[in-house]
């Protein structure tokens, strides 16, 4: 199993890629520790099942979403309805540099208070870098449907922003 | 398509960088890529302050606990030499916990307004949570419950003109 790679591969890869992964897991999960193990998880599967490459960055997104659903199936139905309405926002999604920490704040209250679906697809599409066909992959729904997903997620998410910083 | 005012408001999203991974996170990483790709992990040993000393000294909480037990064991064995001849009461069995139930309640959401010391307006978003952890046996009709309530304090700050 994944023979020519080493160490300092999977540390840079997990440099360069754990933080959007985690950003995802963070919308999916009921809380950061749950989100935390979805991407230790799903990292580790996908490395074991590449073979001889690191893995290609919409699966390890399309194991985080395949575990985050089943966990959400072995809890209770009013862990899911809360789920859906409450994400954990105990940690800074985004790194709180000076120039951009109360915008950085203030998105993140916001993309909190979107629908699941809508978070979701923004996540993939502007931290994840996915196309509109990949994320379609990932959450198992038509291209188009995620694209509309995003433009009025994006709309909503301008709004609550504006409202935050004025 | 998307509005020309969300594709500004687009490119002010993409500078927001996602948060680095926490170092426990990073950690358990490290340790899961070792044993995924069959290598050892290289020790990351700190070089200053008090986890120095933790390193060094850290051997010495267990072998005082150890200690400890020696000479407790030790003291009862001369003070209670009638209890040894007795034969141990039998274990209760183990508990068989074939439900498990996790479960979280939001009792109370409320916005707090603070000021800093500059002056400055915060918002703070609080959530009141009781995070619950049910264990039942069903064959022997033990529910164990534990509840633990969790507050969460989110400081959203106000653009001041």
């Amino acid at each position: 199993m994944a023979d020519g790679l080493d160490q300092a591969e999977w540390r840079r890869w997990v440099e360069a890629h754990g933080p959007k992964l985690l950003l995802f897991a963070r919308q999916k999960a009921r809380c950061e520790a749950d989100a935390q193990d979805l991407v230790q998880e799903a990292v580790v599967e996908c490395w074991q099942r590449s073979g001889t490459s690191p893995p290609p960055l919409p699966l390890v997104f399309a194991t985080i979403q395949r575990r985050a659903i089943d966990r959400a199936r072995q809890e209770d139905r009013r862990a899911r309805r809360e789920l859906a309405v409450a994400a954990d926002q105990s940690q800074p999604w985004f790194e709180p540099d000076l120039e951009n920490r109360e915008l950085s704040q203030a998105i993140q209250a916001a993309l909190a208070a979107l629908p699941t679906e809508q978070r979701e697809v923004i996540t993939l599409r502007v931290w994840g870098e996915l196309t509109f066909a990949e994320i379609a992959q990932v959450l198992g729904i038509p291209a188009n449907t995620a694209a509309s997903r995003y433009r009025y997620g994006l709309a909503t998410l301008r709004k609550l922003t504006q409202q935050v910083l004025t | 398509m998307i509005e020309p005012d969300n594709e500004v408001f687009e490119a002010e999203l993409r500078r927001l960088k996602p948060a680095r991974l926490p170092a426990a996170l990073r950690a358990r990483l490290d340790q899961a890529g070792a044993e995924a790709l069959g290598q050892p992990v290289p020790a990351t040993e700190p070089t200053t302050g008090w986890q120095w000393w933790w390193l060094r000294l850290r051997w010495l909480a267990p072998a005082a606990a150890v200690g400890l037990a020696v000479m407790l064991g030790v003291t009862r064995i001369h003070r209670e030499p009638s209890r040894a001849a007795h034969p141990p009461a039998p274990a209760a069995p183990a508990l068989h916990a074939n439900e498990v139930v996790i479960d979280r309640t939001l009792l109370t959401a409320f916005d707090a307004l603070a000021t800093l010391p500059d002056g400055e307006p915060v918002r703070l978003r609080c959530r009141h949570w009781i995070e619950s952890v049910t264990l039942r046996d069903s064959a022997r009709g033990i529910e164990v419950e534990q509840r633990v309530p969790r507050l969460e304090v989110v400081p959203i700050s106000f653009e001041t003109y």
